[in-house]
């Protein structure tokens, strides 16, 4: 019941933070992620399932209410952890980018305002007990981020900000009809009140939410948003938003998973195509925040995979969003440090032996690339518990199966290990040694210990019995 | 019984006294403008006292509405200052006595009283009386209210004198009629031809007014007229009104997309909206959820006023502050949680209840193919910071769009309980 009252901390923060200096701002917003987080963590504990009612609806809308269970506790949990980092790291890193764009260090005032916008519309949409509160606050956050790209991103930020807007609202719309269906046929949309998903309905949430996932094919929006936002946004859009695409999948999944069933083998083959297919395409980038959007592309491909694999897939979905979202978000932050320490340093072939100069962003890659490639951090449980899907839905037999997911995995720690190396390893090349400001490496190494302590216990038991007691299945 | 008569003596003898007020005012602004202005605001606030507690939220959207538009014209200059905030009145008036009245006189006059004091605004200008606008406009209008009204004609008769197998000609007839003169009123393709020509070249202000309170009585007497003439043939017909709708938002957005001229833009983000409020008259083959339809095609309507009003302000003082324009292009594309969101939520809901599932995948994907050209409109008509009252317009028609902040559960049990009222006395359709 406290936590409903912690998930207002952020709104009120980002109305109050543009009155005080950005300082204060940037304290006070990551502040009020930080409490609910601790909510969260401790809901999670107590493995509480509630609803609380917000607004009653009349048919075939239906009440509005919170839904806190496990699942939403630990996407919760990642929403604001990450959050709460990343308004720090945007202290520094939005001032030097005012200043590059012309603007005067007013604009952080507009800017704290949407970020904080972007960053709650998300914590929201996974506490979400009905489908059109869901969809309300994956608008919301789809408007915020635009804002962001549009106002402040890279490059030809304009177009590129139409392009992603266009394409996720199509995602979001598509979803929407989806849910109109349901109501038509449940009439309700309260999540505890529909009983059944039409195949009608389920493809269009699919086909939806895999545009917005991305999968491979309408993937071609992403690289472009996901790079030439601004690095505070695309540490949050990769790592969280694009994959509440999975949240959405399985909540649908849970209430009826009648069309994943029906659909299993294409789906899977789809997945794993798709992850391939991107995971290639990261050694071809030459620019290093493109690079890692291709990299999101395979890691999201993780999570269609899981979907299909039953109760193991679904845990696996889980924590692989955390594992993700905690990874790739150090990651970006690794790009915007040596943007701002090296004015604009994007190019891959530009860099190499940075470890020499830049120590602390290269250490903290090293922990991000762990969490992607599921090395001794908190991705290792998700790998488990897909492979452990595999087994139990096609058993051992089906080696070929087994060998193209474990080549997945492979990948993701091939192309870490590749990159590592071409950026911070090798021989040193003539720079110079940049100051880097506390802001813009302390939140990542923070991020980075969560994800290793996690799966110790008390952490990861009190996480996989919650998910087990939601999901099901024996772990 | 006896209550509900008093009641609605109560209500006709409200709507009377504002009559009177405004007519005086008109009539005395010669002396001093500023007396019509008062006039006018006081009828508008007498009519809404008027209302019933289902209409109430109905009621204060129109108010709102048209307060929004008089105070558009007080502060712009035209030929006919004074009698121009009277005429606005007059068609609150009608908007309002639209929803309360079962007699198939009254909503047929009423009609036309939204139509008229039209002619004669879009006739007025900043320095010279725009003519040939002006008859153009008008020569569309009459074509357009005498097609209403013969449809509308037919259409009683056929339901009142024969019974619908009996004369399945003469209902679809007045049916066809009756949608014709309904799109050429308000504009919706391929009777669109004036839209655009009209909306780019006549006065901002004046225009505004078309746009916005002139559009809302058309719907509700086709609403009326048609629930309580339906027939089994409905289901039928009904395909040739879902056609026009799609017609309409294809030709109004793709119109706005390849479109400079900002008036013109509106033009056609006019024709795309009022072929979503069409789609929503194919919701009557099934009369129970016909109350999700209404809902959604006011609250569609109003969200509508809102934008048109904003932006054709700003076009006419040549800026606005950058976060009304994009508040009010994120309605129009139907961003949660502003109101464009809840009218085509509301429009989907209705279509696909009554198995019209493409024609909603069609709606939908309308609204995302017009997203470039409403965020065209934010950007270069929130260029400048305004003046001050501009902003203040903005920020009055921003509110309006974002009361649905609260989920609009409010309105639609309003429209719920003045739906079971819906239709013609004397007069009930065969279903």
């Amino acid at each position: 019941m406290i936590l409903v009252y912690l998930l207002t901390l952020p709104f009120i923060a980002s109305l109050l933070a543009p009155f005080l200096n950005p300082k204060k701002a940037t304290h006070l917003l990551s502040l009020s992620f930080l409490i609910p987080f601790v909510g969260a963590l401790a809901s999670l504990a107590m493995l509480s399932t509630q609803e609380i009612n917000l607004v009653s609806f009349s048919p075939p809308v239906g009440d509005f209410y919170i839904l806190i269970d496990p699942i939403s506790n630990a996407f919760g949990l990642t929403v604001c952890i990450v959050s709460a980092m990343v308004a720090y790291y945007s202290l520094p890193y939005m001032q030097h980018r005012f200043e590059e764009m012309g603007l005067g260090s007013d604009e952080y005032r507009k800017y704290i305002i949407i970020f904080g916008f972007y960053a709650a519309s998300m914590l929201w949409l996974v506490y979400s007990g009905n489908l059109v509160l869901l969809y309300i606050f994956l608008e919301i956050s789809l408007i915020t981020s635009f804002l962001l790209i549009y106002l402040y991103g890279y490059g030809n930020r304009r177009w590129v900000g139409i392009l992603y807007f266009i394409w996720t609202n199509v995602a979001g719309v598509l979803m929407l009809i989806g849910f109109i269906v349901v109501a038509l046929d449940n009439s309700s949309l309260a999540i505890r009140d529909i009983s059944a998903i039409s195949m009608v309905a389920w493809l269009l949430i699919f086909v939806g939410m895999v545009i917005k996932l991305p999968g491979l094919g309408p993937h071609i929006w992403l690289p472009w948003a996901h790079a030439e936002a601004p690095t505070p946004v695309s540490a949050l859009l990769s790592p969280l938003t694009v994959g509440l695409a999975g949240y959405i999948l399985l909540r649908a999944y849970l209430i009826d998973p009648s069309f994943i069933i029906a659909y299993r083998n294409p789906i899977l083959v789809y997945a794993i195509i798709s992850s391939i297919y991107a995971g290639f395409a990261v050694f071809r980038q030459t620019d290093y925040k493109r690079l890692l959007a291709y990299s999101t592309v395979s890691q999201m491909g993780y999570i269609l995979i899981g979907l299909c694999l039953g109760t193991f897939g679904l845990i696996g979905v889980v924590i692989q969003y955390m594992s993700h979202a905690f990874g790739k978000s150090i990651l970006f932050m690794t790009a915007g440090g040596l943007i701002a320490s090296y004015h604009g340093l994007r190019d891959i072939r530009k860099m190499g032996g940075l470890h020499e100069y830049v120590p602390s962003l290269s250490n903290a890659a090293l922990l991000g690339f762990m969490n992607l490639g599921g090395i001794l951090a908190i991705g290792m449980f998700g790998e488990f518990f897909i492979l452990r899907g595999v087994v139990d839905v096609f058993s051992l037999a089906n080696v070929g199966l087994i060998l193209a997911i474990v080549f997945i995995f492979i990948l993701s720690g091939w192309y870490s290990f590749y990159t590592l190396k071409k950026i911070f390893y090798g021989t040193p090349k003539a720079m110079e040694r940049p100051k880097i400001s506390r802001y813009l490496d302390v939140p990542l190494y923070l991020i980075g210990i969560l994800s290793i302590i996690f799966i110790f216990p008390p952490l990861i038991t009190m996480l996989l019995n919650g998910l087990k007691a939601v999901i099901g299945g024996g772990v | 019984m006896a209550l509900m008569a008093l009641e609605l003596g109560l209500t006709n003898s409200l709507l009377l006294i504002s009559i009177i007020i405004l007519t005086l005012g008109a009539a005395f602004s010669i002396k001093d403008r500023r007396i019509g202005f008062i006039a006018s605001i006081i009828a508008i606030v007498v009519s809404v006292a008027s209302l019933t507690a289902e209409t109430y939220f109905y009621g204060v959207f129109v108010a709102a509405i048209g307060l929004l538009n008089i105070f558009c014209l007080y502060i712009s200059q035209n030929q006919i200052k004074g009698i121009d905030y009277a005429l606005v009145a007059l068609m609150v008036l009608a908007t309002v006595w639209v929803i309360l009245s079962n007699n198939f006189a009254v909503i047929l006059a009423t009609f036309v009283l939204v139509s008229v004091p039209t002619y004669v605004l879009v006739l007025t200008g900043e320095k010279d009386l725009k003519l040939e606008v002006g008859i153009k406009y008008i020569t569309f209008m009459v074509f357009a209210t005498v097609l209403f009204l013969i449809g509308s004609l037919l259409l009683v008769f056929s339901s009142q004198v024969f019974s619908a197998q009996a004369s399945p000609i003469l209902y679809i007839i007045g049916y066809v009629f009756l949608i014709l003169g309904l799109s050429l009123e308000v504009g919706v393709a391929p009777l669109h031809e004036w839209v655009p020509d009209v909306f780019a070249a006549a006065d901002a202000i004046p225009i505004s007014i078309v746009a916005s309170l002139a559009k809302i009585v058309p719907f509700i007497v086709a609403f009326k007229i048609l629930i309580a003439t339906s027939t089994p043939l409905t289901e039928s017909i009904t395909l040739f009104t879902a056609f026009l709708a799609v017609v309409s938002m294809f030709v109004g957005n793709i119109g706005a997309l390849t479109s400079r001229e900002h008036g013109r833009v509106l033009g056609y983000s006019t024709v795309a909206n009022m072929g979503y409020v069409l789609a929503t008259l194919v919701a009557i083959v099934r009369l129970e959820f016909v109350y999700l339809a209404i809902a959604g095609a006011l609250l569609q309507l109003f969200a509508n006023s809102a934008g048109k009003i904003g932006f054709f302000t700003a076009i006419k003082k040549e800026g606005m502050g950058s976060p009304f324009t994009y508040a009010l292009a994120l309605s129009f594309i139907g961003m949660p949680p502003l109101m464009g969101f809840w009218s085509k939520l509301f429009i989907t809901l209705s279509l696909v209840n009554s198995g019209y599932l493409w024609l909603a995948v069609l709606l939908v994907l309308n609204s995302a193919i017009s997203v470039p050209y409403y965020l065209r409109l934010a950007r270069e008509l929130g260029k400048g910071r305004g003046t001050g009252i501009v902003n203040l317009i903005g920020l009055l028609v921003t509110l309006l769009v974002i009361v649905t902040l609260y989920p609009p559960d409010w309105f639609l049990q309003g429209v719920k309980g003045v739906v079971v009222m819906f239709g013609i006395s004397g007069i009930s359709g065969i279903s």
